[in-house]
């Protein structure tokens, strides 16, 4: 039987001040190693699904389980293994921070306080500079890169906290096709070499990594459409779901 | 013992220097974390807070200590889920403060009262005892170490929050804990600038050190040197011109920033 990473078990998260759920009878289970991809049309509820996997939502009904541990407890423990690059992450012009200590900040959660970084954690966040390509302005201001290099720099920040799961929202949608295709042939490295669960949320399906295991899709807030990579866009074509909401 | 003029102008000095220092520490966690409107309804608090002081005979620096927390207590998780808005909570809070503090100041009995009522909203420099001095002292020391001991939290929730909480840090808890900083400086810098300027103190020299630096780290060391030196000129100059002490620290730091803003880099294009 394979190790479950991450299970949904009847989840649904309502935002707070809202009357209906933004996601609802969610029931998934995403085994190690799997490479997940999430696609749907705007506000089917894939950004609210990684947020409530990670606890940053607190769901309003069902549990979310990730490496055996319930998120509605205690989640700081179980958030330093995961890593997560939000969608559309800007930073402000002047924001008095370099892409460096941007990068380096992944690793914080997981040194814990009162422990500062050492040589090791600044390799591997160099490291993780140069795996998608941007240890060429390490010194820069994060808020002076595009929006394209600050993505690239979040996902450089997810790597660098050398996490057992990867949350990946849109993660190329600033990206030209060149980058995202370097990008798209990065995550599955290392996926590949690490053997790193990765969730990975779009709603272009030109940016779908070849080598996924698995899709779902979602609608108005639920899944419908779980399989293998060829059966499900079949059958969400079938649905006429990607018509209707997915930039082609 | 009547103390000499030469002490007397040393105590001030120490004063303005350390409230430089702490007001200007926490003031980059101000501007960088947008706590402007709590901020300031924390130092508005606090002057209501010292006019009940005065008014029951209790010491000031205790009740605006109160009233600040109360205040950080009920607006922090307002705020925090963006349940009110900045205009609104400053809008309410501002005047009811207000409101209170003058109250207050208006039931306070006595002309020696009456002085030192006008100490807490425009601040007297000269009435800093060497216990407030210690206790100044204690505080920055204490802001400096917690700055030292969790640099790298602070760093990361100030840089984005949610990412912070995301990485695995309990930003609720350095969130509050930034806030209670927030309100006791406010509380301990009431007798040097008043309730009415101290905000100016707090935002101002670190508004200034970002308008140039790209780096945290160096931002925490400019802004208290800025912090520092504008309250000393600040001193000095109303010494000279004889004007009120807080006034003319507001003045000078607010020409700073002034000048900050037009010589920064980060205003020009390209
Ligand atoms: N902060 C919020 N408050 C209230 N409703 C929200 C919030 N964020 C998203 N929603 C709603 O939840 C639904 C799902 O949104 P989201 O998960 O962002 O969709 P997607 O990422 O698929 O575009 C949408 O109907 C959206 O309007
Ligand atoms: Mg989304």
């Amino acid at each position: 039987m394979p190790e479950m990473v991450v299970k949904l078990r009847d989840v649904e998260t309502t935002y707070e001040g809202e009357h209906l759920p933004a996601i609802k009878d969610i029931n998934l289970q995403v085994d190690l190693s799997e490479f997940l991809v999430v696609v749907g049309p705007n506000g089917s509820g894939k950004t609210t699904l990684l947020e409530t996997i990670n606890g940053l939502l607190k769901v309003t009904h069902g549990e979310v389980i990730v490496f055996g541990h319930d998120m509605a407890r205690n989640p700081s423990r179980v958030r330093k293994d995961i890593g997560y690059v939000p969608q559309d992450f800007l930073s402000e012009p002047s924001a008095p921070f370099i892409v460096r200590d941007v990068v380096l900040m992944g690793r914080y959660g997981k040194l814990g306080v009162l422990r500062r970084p050492e040589r090791r954690d600044l390799k591997i966040a160099e490291e993780a500079m140069r795996l998608v390509g941007i240890d060429g302005f390490a010194d820069r201001p994060i808020g002076k890169l595009s929006g394209g290099e600050q993505q690239k720099v979040m996902i450089a920040r997810a790597i660098a906290q050398e996490p057992r799961l990867l949350l990946l929202d849109e993660p190329f949608s600033n990206l030209d096709i060149d980058s995202r295709r370097r990008m798209s042939d990065t995550l599955c490295k290392l996926h590949d070499e690490r053997g790193l669960t990765t969730i990975m949320v779009t709603h272009d399906l030109l940016s779908i990594p070849e080598r996924c295991d698995r899709i779902i899709v979602m609608d108005r807030g639920r899944i419908i459409v779980d399989g293998e990579p060829k059966y499900a866009m079949q059958k969400a074509e079938d649905l006429n779901i990607l018509v209707r909401g997915l930039s082609l | 013992m009547i103390p000499l003029p030469i002490q007397i102008i040393i105590t001030a000095i120490t004063a303005s220097i350390l409230a430089g220092i702490t007001c200007s520490l926490i003031g980059v966690f101000v501007v960088q974390m947008k706590l402007s409107s709590i901020g300031f309804c924390m130092s508005h608090a606090a002057f209501a807070g010292a006019a009940l002081g005065l008014l029951l005979s209790t010491d000031p620096l205790i009740t605006a200590l109160a009233f600040a927390t109360v205040i950080a207590l009920i607006l922090g998780p307002l705020s925090e889920k963006a349940k009110l808005s900045p205009e609104v909570i400053i809008g309410i809070m501002f005047s009811l403060t207000m409101g209170l503090g003058f109250i207050f100041l208006n039931f306070t009995p006595g002309l020696a009262a009456t002085r030192q009522a006008l100490g807490i909203l425009w601040g007297s420099i000269f009435s800093v005892t060497i216990d407030d001095l210690i206790l100044l002292g204690l505080l920055t020391f204490f802001i400096v170490l917690l700055l030292i001991l969790f640099f790298k939290e602070f760093q990361a929730l100030m840089f984005n929050r949610k990412l912070a909480e995301a990485s695995g840090i309990n930003t609720s808890l350095f969130y509050f804990l930034i806030l209670f900083l927030i309100g006791v400086t406010v509380a301990f810098s009431l007798k040097l600038v008043g309730g009415l300027l101290v905000f100016a103190l707090i935002v101002n020299p670190a508004s200034s050190a970002l308008q140039f630096i790209y780096d945290l780290k160096k931002v925490m060391v400019v802004s208290p040197l800025i912090g520092a030196s504008t309250c000393l000129l600040g001193f000095f100059s109303s010494l000279l011109l004889n004007f009120p002490i807080g006034s003319s620290i507001i003045i000078v730091s607010s020409f700073t920033f002034c000048v900050s803003v037009i010589l920064s880099p980060k205003r020009r294009r390209g």
